[in-house]
């Protein structure tokens, strides 16, 4: 019994930290794995735990270990570490009825946890399922004499979580949320994905080419802008020092004012969570609905913190737009800046062609002519460049990706003095026909440029467009800043899969808009949908508390009928209701009475019912007992019974 | 427990005592008299389901806050659960439980489930001991015993006795008191080695045993311990009831168990002896009656008047009523 009980809270115990593998020092897990074991051993012989001294010096021990590894015990990584360890310390000790209540408690905790760090709709499910077995190794270890067998303490831990769901349902569908946390969350970047960084150096974008990842999607309410305006805004990177491209911590002020012209876009954005805080916004974001949110110098979208986790933002976005004032000094000055004495073939160059094209359109045109006219390749795979990238790039390997291109362009127009900047982001996209949205994907990140042009304002170049296609090189199935991927390539030969993989995403998309992204503002829609006018947290509460009692209610009236005896068959149910019917004349059948004699005594008080009421108790006595064949069917009794009445 | 719980207990007994007046039994247990309170456990549940709660607010986790509120309402199902395990349960014990002193004093449960589920780990509790009824399925009844050794002769009256679960996960206790009078009679221990006064009175006219056959006195109904060879035979074998003879010796000349007659002796020694020579006589199928101070039982027979007797024996200035 006891070596049971140990082996089923040791196995719940371990289906809890699989979720934490791969978050957990290896050390930590060795020593959970360890105690347990010994401890199932010890138990398998009928021995007790082993003496109290040493278990406090190894608890110590450990503990002190765990502080020195994480330097705090503050925050996700940490924390769960630290339960892990106390559970598996736990289990050594394992011994009387408490110990395994307290197991059981650090079980929830640590399933808790491991949805804290995830999306993932299976793992709610496993967390799920192995609450249910803990609670069900619960009732078993609590039971003061011999417990039944297994599967009828998982049937009763699974009626038990069944009867649970709805009260569940209504709490989580009204309980208030906060719109800010409580205390800050000490990030731990366990969410984030990959994704583009405030810096790009020759060959970055390459390894996001290659990721499948969503980095997130797009809605649009309004009309779907044409491919050429499809460019999501991320990190301007305007500081070079001749190999890497870095954004510049002077952006932070307020964005110069920006007259939009063209059609209005409005679109949600379903944002993946990753470790920095910008937000991926359509050329030119006018209109968010994002807490704290700001437009940098540079028209990129910032919040306060980083991405957390997925958020959902509504954006208003104008294809095309004019600057209202003249470029500010500081912003020339940056733009316009170049690393003294680096890439000076590139700077040559730039002044030949700005000799014979004096006009910045013009040069900007010859410039693309030049990638387009001169043998320049597209490639993931290009080869390695030292600190003079660009002249590298643009006169001995003339290989290079969207990075490549939007480095040497703006190098080159710098060199002309023409104000310019890269700007990275995402392009193009998948349109899921399926729920009406568009996937963007790593694999769609590109870099482009933006140059000023008086009278004109920022202008967006995108080099890589100009290479020829003949030049471009499939071999690793990439783009050309269309909507070609390595994905979407494989989709064109095999439609089924690329189907398959729409529909699912259709799905992810639902759980996550319909379950992750719950929040305050669905909460309102729900009252909305009940008709509350202005729904405020005050009518939440109140909502909640109605719906609670309701359902409490027809929690105390489910466990109350299962008390009733299983009614039994139809014909007894009918003779019941028969007798009701009496009862409630006045004339209720006594225990002793078989239908016979009540009829009888009926007959004698009230002979006015008489003829009825024998006839009824005479069928029923036939139904039950009597004749092989009835004159009358067990329907046709329980219809007269429902007709008759007691005048 | 504590002394501040135990205070609480005792306040709350006398006042459920008050709130439901006396229970006649067999009774069954409406949800107007079952208390629940959480269990250490189940307060501990409380606040780590709190911290938990927390934890998924400030990770804005919906994910998260879907575990906490199932395993939150998780716990108030099994509240109701229980609740239900003792709703409806019937009860049923002897109130009157006769034994001697050094023996036990047993008083037999019935739980009766009639309901469609199972009851279990049902403990019954009284001032005298705790016993457990593991699992009263349904439409069944489980008896359970509970032996209260007693060491002195005297009346032993406990005013209620409780069931109380905490089934299905020890987060919860559920208990019910019952305001039913369960009383205990210890006659003394049967002790002594004198002989009944009828004997050392030594008339000489005849034993007790051979006197009973003399006159025949008329017939009347057989009743179980009544010697087969006093059976009216012929009687029966017409068709009639089963019938015994009686003589008028047996009715005529009773013995007298007497206090008197046992002069100085210790009290509790000469009750030891009286109620050694009750149960002899009894054994012995002859009328007896009883003399005490200031009481007198009339000659008579049969279980029921030795068991009078015997009680009698026990209470006779005991003052133990507990």
């Amino acid at each position: 019994m006891n070596f049971e009980r140990q082996l089923w809270i040791s196995g719940c115990l371990a289906l809890a930290l699989i979720p934490h593998l791969g978050a957990l020092p290896f050390w930590v897990l060795v020593t959970i794995g360890a105690s347990g074991g010994i401890r199932l051993l010890l138990a398998a012989r009928g021995r007790d735990a082993p003496p109290r001294v040493l278990r406090l010096l190894l608890s110590a021990l450990a503990i002190g270990l765990l502080f020195l590894h994480y330097r705090t015990f503050n925050g996700l990584a940490a924390g769960t570490a630290l339960l892990s360890l106390v559970a598996g310390l736990k289990l050594l000790e394992t011994q009387t009825r408490r110990d395994l209540f307290v197991t059981a408690l650090i079980i929830y905790f640590l399933s808790l946890a491991a949805l804290l760090a995830t999306d993932s709709f299976w793992l709610l499910g496993y967390t799920m399922g192995v609450c249910w077995l803990t609670t069900a190794t619960l009732l078993r270890s609590t039971r003061a004499t011999v417990a039944p067998d297994w599967h009828q303490s998982l049937r009763y831990a699974a009626r038990i979580l069944a009867q649970a769901l709805p009260l569940a349902l209504v709490l989580w569908l009204l309980f208030p949320r906060f719109s800010a946390p409580l205390w800050p969350i000490s990030n731990d970047g366990h969410r984030a994905g990959s994704g583009l960084s405030d810096a790009m150096s020759p060959g970055d974008i390459s390894e996001l080419a290659l990721s499948d990842e969503v980095a997130f999607r797009v809605h649009f309410i309004s009309t779907v802008p044409p491919p050429r305006e499809r460019y999501w805004r991320g990190p301007v990177l305007s500081e070079f020092d001749g190999h890497t491209w870095r954004a510049s911590d002077q952006a932070l002020g307020g964005a110069p004012v920006l007259l939009t012209q063209g059609p209005a876009y409005r679109y949600t954005i379903g944002l993946e969570p990753h470790r920095h805080n910008w937000i991926y916004a359509l050329d030119w974001p006018t209109r968010w609905d994002l807490p704290g949110g700001i437009l940098t110098a540079d028209y990129l979208l910032i919040q306060p913190g980083p991405v957390s986790h997925p958020i959902n933002i509504l954006l208003t976005s104008y294809g095309q737009s004019h600057a209202a004032g003249p470029l500010s000094q500081m912003l020339r000055r940056r733009d316009t800046e170049l690393p003294l004495g680096r890439n000076p073939r590139t700077q040559r160059l730039s002044m030949e062609l700005r000799r014979s094209h004096r006009d910045d359109l013009d040069y900007v045109r010859s410039v693309l002519d030049m990638f387009r006219q001169q043998a320049f390749f597209y490639t993931l795979s290009p080869p390695k460049l030292a600190d003079n990238s660009v002249d590298e790039f643009l006169f001995d390997t003339k290989r290079g990706f969207c990075g490549h291109y939007a480095s040497a362009f703006a190098a080159l127009m710098r060199a002309a003095g023409i104000p310019a900047r890269v700007v990275t982001g995402y392009q193009g996209g998948t349109f899921n026909r399926f729920a009406d949205y568009w996937i963007l994907r790593q694999s769609d990140a590109h870099a482009w440029d933006e140059i000023w042009i008086e009278s004109q304002g920022w202008l967006r170049i995108d080099p890589t467009a100009s290479i020829a296609p003949e030049r471009v090189e499939h071999d690793l199935g990439d783009t050309v800043g269309a909507d070609e991927t390595l994905v979407s390539r494989w989709q064109h030969r095999t439609a089924w899969f690329a189907d398959t993989r729409l529909r699912f995403d259709a799905l992810e998309q639902l759980w996550r808009d319909r379950v992750l992204n719950f929040n305050q503002g669905s909460q309102e829609k729900l009252l909305g949908l009940l008709l509350i006018r202005a729904p405020d947290t005050q009518k939440l509460v109140l909502v909640l508390s109605a719906c609670l009692s309701l359902v409490l209610c027809w929690l105390t009236w489910v466990v109350r009928r299962e008390l009733k005896p299983r009614t039994r068959d139809e014909l007894s149910r009918a003779f019941e209701r028969l007798c009701t019917k009496l009862a409630a004349a006045g004339m209720p059948r006594s225990g002793h009475e078989g239908a016979e004699a009540y009829a009888a005594r009926i007959a004698a008080l009230r002979p006015d019912l008489a003829g009825a009421v024998t006839a009824l108790c005479r069928h029923y006595t036939a139904l039950r007992y009597g004749a092989r064949n009835p004159r009358i069917t067990v329907e046709k009794f329980n219809a007269a019974v429902r007709a008759w009445k007691a005048r | 427990m504590s002394r501040l719980a135990q205070i609480a207990t005792v306040f709350f007994r006398s006042w459920s005592a008050r709130r439901h007046g006396r229970d006649s039994l067999p009774i069954t247990i409406n949800r107007r008299r079952i208390y629940i309170l959480p269990t250490r456990f189940g307060l501990t549940l409380a606040v780590t389901l709190f911290g938990m709660l927390l934890a998924a607010l400030n990770y804005n986790s919906n994910l998260g806050l879907a575990l906490v509120f199932l395993l939150a309402s998780a716990a108030l199902v099994a509240m109701h659960h229980c609740h239900r395990n003792l709703l409806g349960l019937s009860v049923d014990v002897n109130p009157e439980a006769d034994t001697f002193a050094g023996a036990e004093a047993r008083f037999d449960f019935t739980l009766s489930n009639e309901s469609a589920v199972d009851r279990c780990d049902i403990e019954i509790r009284c001032a005298a001991g705790t016993q457990l009824a593991s699992n009263v399925a349904p439409g069944t009844q489980q008896w359970v015993t509970l032996a209260m050794p007693v060491t002195r002769r005297g009346v032993i009256r406990l005013k209620q006795f409780e069931l109380r679960s905490r089934y299905p996960f020890g987060w919860f206790r559920a208990w019910t008191y019952v305001q039913a009078e369960l009383t205990a009679f210890v006659a003394p221990e049967p002790r002594g080695l004198r002989m009944p006064p009828c004997i050392v009175a030594g008339d000489g006219v005849a034993l007790p045993e051979s006197r009973g056959d003399e006159d025949f006195a008329g017939l009347r109904a057989y009743e179980p311990g009544i010697p087969l060879k006093h059976m009216a035979w012929k009687v029966l074998a017409r068709g009639g009831e089963a019938v015994v003879r009686s003589y008028s010796s047996q009715s005529a000349q009773p013995e007298w168990l007497e206090w008197s007659s046992l002069d100085g002796m210790e009290k509790e020694a000469r009750l030891s002896q009286m109620c050694r020579w009750v149960i002899n006589t009894e054994a012995a199928h002859r009328r007896y009656g009883l003399r005490l101070p200031g009481i007198k039982i009339a000659p008579a027979r049969g279980p029921a008047h030795c068991c009078a007797c015997l009680r009698v024996l026990a209470q006779f200035e005991s003052g133990t009523d507990r």
